[in-house]
């Protein structure tokens, strides 16, 4: 039984614009998946509706046995723009992440369950911020911040993490400890794990699977070992290869 | 200006890029083009500024605005200014008004005897009694108006309540506005009477208006992403108002606040001159009543004392709610650069 099952989704978007077009795959429990293609491909569309923020027109996404109808708090995403809040501690960031186990005035007076303050604790110790848990978000730099991300994620006890691009507005250093942060706190978890990257080199380092998507459709599934530079220029500039140095224009 | 045009092409095909001569005329043309539209637009404004000025001339009529009569009023102006000197500080606690200690001297006595102060203050008497009185009626007036600006200014966000429902909210804190304070305190006379109460509550209506407003609008200026990714952890609604709306707009909000309080703390003194109790009481019977403006000046110079103070206050405890600013580069340090001025006359004098 897949952990993550998707069937034929198409997304058009009012008149004509198709960003996904029968996309079909399974992911098996613990897989990390890395979802690859040039910007536009339909990238950020198959993320929003694999989280449920946005509704596909056509198609069906199975988490858990369960359709995935709107937003689930077991399946937790981690923005490009991780998204945190900056006024409020990394500590208090990551229980956001119980948000939909915990009443309205209990989280507005940080009376979070016991059991709940236990896992952001642990999920900031796997994203190494244990001693910065008391420091305000908004004084983090951008690649801590977006570990706090990946700690909110983590305390959602998801049975699916999304990762939108979660590196592209890091720098290379940064990006690759966020990326490997991630990565353990997912096989630690045995965590299945979609993350969209536009980096090849990134992505080559820190997935399992990767899946290449071009204008809407799927047009590469397989391991690392598949993935040779012409597989790659194949997601990127089209099959029978344009010449991936031809510039538009002149 | 056709020539200066022309001159610029030849400069253009040392480049060897061959068609620069092709652009020459498109540049003729834009330039052409350009200065028309500068000439339109300087034609327009020299209009509007006519306009400005008509409008203006036909205002200043309509109300009788008379420079002769001005200037034959004048010297008499500055001699009733003088009128004003020496601030008579002889009601500043009621120990100098009992003793009659005048001027300035009587402000030293009273400081040097801080039981006469609190004696002014348990007996509301005296200016440093009216002024406790007009502070209380500014600090109060915000903290009573806070807990509904919040509610309504929050409802009144589109972001909130969807859009023709939020205008309920937001028609109601326009509606408050547009009565000022003053008739607000007419208003709640039969309820409270012409005193220090009904002021606070004229002060606390005229908060939801004006602070509400601020609140909303600070709700349409956050980023979409944090209520986004807070929604993404299957928040409910609340939630997501909570801590992705109002979690980023923290600090404003209490910059804001303060702010308003600084108003306030002027509101009430402006609602003591309609006979509303406090300082600004002292000052209308002082200037209509007894004529005493010795003692009228005094009592402005302490008003000038409050409300600098606070301000002052104000403007510390919103550069402290700001701490480490530099490295976040958010759109919200602009507001940060009013505490930067006050920080400044901070360290110039400080009481």
């Amino acid at each position: 039984m897949p952990a993550v099952s998707v069937q034929d989704l198409t997304k058009t978007y009012g008149e004509g614009a198709t960003a996904l077009e029968d996309v079909s795959f399974e992911i098996e429990k613990g897989e990390f998946v890395v979802v690859l293609g040039p910007s536009g491909a339909g990238k950020s569309t198959l993320l929003r509706i694999l989280n449920g923020l946005t509704t596909p027109t056509d198609g069906s996404v199975v988490v858990s046995d369960e359709e995935v109808r709107g937003r689930r708090s077991d399946v937790a995403m981690v923005f490009q723009l991780h998204y945190v809040i900056e006024s409020m501690s990394a500590y208090r960031n990551a229980l956001t992440g119980a948000l939909s186990r915990t009443g309205l005035l209990d989280s507005v007076l940080t009376w979070y369950d016991g059991d709940d303050k236990q896992t952001a604790l642990e999920a900031l110790d796997t994203v190494g911020l244990l001693d910065e848990a008391d420091q305000r978000a908004g004084s983090m730099s951008g690649g801590q911040q977006q570990r706090v991300g990946i700690a909110r994620a983590l305390v959602q006890n998801p049975a699916l993490l999304l990762a939108d691009e979660p590196v592209a507005s890091l720098d290379p250093k940064a990006a690759t400890e966020v990326m490997g942060y991630m990565r353990s706190a997912a096989k630690e978890r045995n965590l299945t794990t979609v993350a969209s990257l536009h980096q090849v080199n990134i992505a080559r380092e820190f997935g399992d699977r990767f899946i290449g998507i071009r204008d809407g459709e799927v047009v590469f599934d397989g391991d690392e070992d598949a993935l040779t530079m012409d597989a790659v220029d194949g997601i990127y500039y089209g099959e029978g290869g344009d010449d991936p140095m031809e510039v538009p224009g002149r | 200006m056709s020539g200066d045009a022309s001159g610029e092409s030849p400069t253009g095909d040392v480049g060897g890029d061959g068609n620069a001569p092709a652009d020459a005329p498109i540049i003729d043309e834009t330039l052409r083009r350009i200065e028309r539209a500068q000439r339109v637009r300087r034609l327009l404004m020299g209009v509007g500024l006519l306009i400005l000025g008509g409008v203006t001339a036909a205002g200043l009529t309509f109300i009788g605005f008379n420079l002769a009569d001005l200037t034959r009023t004048f010297p008499n102006f500055l001699s009733s200014l003088w009128d004003f000197m020496p601030p008579d500080f002889v009601d500043f606690t009621t120990y100098t008004s009992e003793n009659d200690i005048r001027g300035p001297r009587a402000v030293y006595e009273s400081l040097v005897r801080p039981g006469t102060l609190v004696e002014s203050l348990a007996e509301q008497e005296g200016l440093v009694g009216l002024s406790v009185i007009t502070i209380a009626i500014g600090f109060c007036g915000t903290v009573l108006g806070f807990p509904f600006a919040l509610t309504f200014g929050v409802l009144g966000s589109e972001r909130v309540v969807p859009f023709p429902f939020n205008f309920v909210f937001r028609g109601t804190m326009s509606t408050i506005r547009a009565i000022p304070a003053l008739v607000w305190v007419l208003i709640y006379i039969p309820l409270a009477g012409l005193g220090p109460v009904g002021a606070l509550l004229a002060v606390a209506t005229d908060t939801v208006g004006n602070l509400g407003r601020l609140f909303t609008d600070e709700l349409e200026e956050i980023d979409d992403g944090p209520i986004e990714a807070i929604g993404s952890t299957g928040a409910s609604d609340p939630q997501r108002v909570v801590f992705g709306m109002l979690s980023q707009v923290f600090t404003s909000f209490i910059a804001w606040t303060l702010y308003i309080f600084e108003i306030n703390v002027r509101i009430a003194v402006s609602l003591g001159v309609v006979g509303a109790g406090g300082i600004g009481m002292y000052i209308q019977q002082r200037f209509f009543g007894f004529l005493e403006f010795g003692k009228g000046m005094a009592a402005i110079i302490m008003v000038i004392a409050i409300v600098l103070s606070v301000e002052m206050v104000s403007s510390r405890l919103r550069a402290r709610l700001r701490p480490s600013e530099h490295e976040s580069k958010g759109f919200l340090d602009a507001l940060g650069e009013l505490s930067d001025s006050d920080k400044w006359l901070g360290t110039r004098s400080k009481e």
